[in-house]
């Protein structure tokens, strides 16, 4: 039985997620993150990312250099880079298979980017770039699932996200803000 | 003197309610910890703690203040997450030391903002509270045992 209870003992708290990914964008635009940029960007006080970051940096996430300056540790950034797969996956899946607004399926996806397993995003990267029409090729695409999670399992799979399924998530980044501009000229 | 040119109103503002925010979250965390003390530091830094909580309240009414003076109105956006297991004196001090210094660090930027802008008053205020707040880490480091923590 699932205990729920379980899920607020998750490794990377929801805003642990957000601070993480908030370094990992501020180092991509600005090449640099101090706490003042992270507060700015996750809209909270200097005060509270300071706190918050005591956390991650104990925990070998986070790094500070001697100018006040953030960075991430390897493992640091390979769940930054997790986490921001995993909701470009799901809002990608609400938004294409179920038809959501763009806006809700960012929402929805932001809710569950952090504590969905590696399996399940795994799956839903294979599902999206399959799109199975029929009942044959779903049969077919479970199969495969079933192979993916024993092989997690295993440790027999590369950590998540692995190249292909980043570089996956960053075309459908793309494809979604190509079609967000082309309704904005509409 | 230098004029400010990118001064404005607005701006001045939104940094108050900043600084609005940065206090009333710090009176609360001080609350919180002067509650999560254990052992006994509890009988000696649970006292600085609540010192220290209630200072935090007067800097929130004053900035509070400033922003009415301004012609704004007070509207700070608190997004508290409390969290934390007890812990020893020395513990509760080196987190407050972390917010002491994110505030030292807001109350610099928005001296940086008013300064030169004309407005004597927000300038005065500002410049008196970077001194304050620059007490308040110098006091914490020094319970701390340590000798500086530099600033962003």
């Amino acid at each position: 039985m699932i205990d729920w209870r379980e899920f607020d003992q998750n490794p990377v708290s929801h805003s642990a997620a957000h601070h993480l990914t908030s370094i990992q964008q501020l180092l991509e635009e600005q090449g640099y993150a101090r706490v003042s940029d992270v507060a700015r960007k996750l809209g909270i006080t200097r005060g509270s990312v300071s706190v918050s970051l005591k956390g991650l940096r104990q925990r070998g996430l986070v790094i500070e250099d001697q100018h006040k300056h953030l960075g991430l540790s390897e493992e640091g950034h390979r769940i930054a880079r997790g986490i921001h797969t995993k909701r470009v996956l799901f809002q990608a899946f609400l938004r294409e298979s179920l038809g959501l607004p763009d806006e809700l399926a960012e929402l929805d996806a932001c809710k569950v980017e952090h504590l969905v397993s590696d399996v399940t995003a795994e799956a839903l990267a294979l599902f999206l770039e399959r799109r199975p029409a029929d009942d044959e090729a779903r049969a077919e695409l479970a199969e495969q699932v079933k192979v993916l999670e024993k092989s997690i399992k295993e440790g027999r799979v590369e950590t998540f996200p692995c190249k292909e399924i980043e570089d996956f998530s960053s075309e459908l980044m793309r494809k979604n803000e190509l079609e967000n501009n082309t309704h904005d000229d509409e | 003197m230098t004029t400010n040119e990118s001064y404005s109103r607005d701006e001045a503002l939104r940094r108050l309610n900043e600084l609005l925010a940065e206090e009333m979250e710090a009176s609360i965390r001080y609350l919180h910890l002067s509650t999560l003390v254990q052992g006994i530091d509890r009988l000696v830094i649970q006292k600085v703690l609540k010192e220290n909580h209630e200072e935090t309240i007067e800097h929130a009414q004053q900035v509070s203040e400033k922003i009415i003076q301004v012609g704004g109105v007070p509207q700070p956006k608190i997004n508290l997450e409390l969290t934390g297991d007890k812990c020893t004196g020395i513990e509760a001090l080196q987190t407050a030391l972390l917010f002491e210094q994110a505030a030292l660090d807001a109350y610099k930027d928005f001296l940086d903002t008013v300064e030169g802008s004309g407005d004597v008053i927000l300038e005065e205020f500002a410049r008196q509270q970077v001194a304050i707040e620059s007490e308040h880490v110098s006091e914490l480091q020094m319970l701390l045992g340590e000798s500086s923590v530099g600033s962003e």
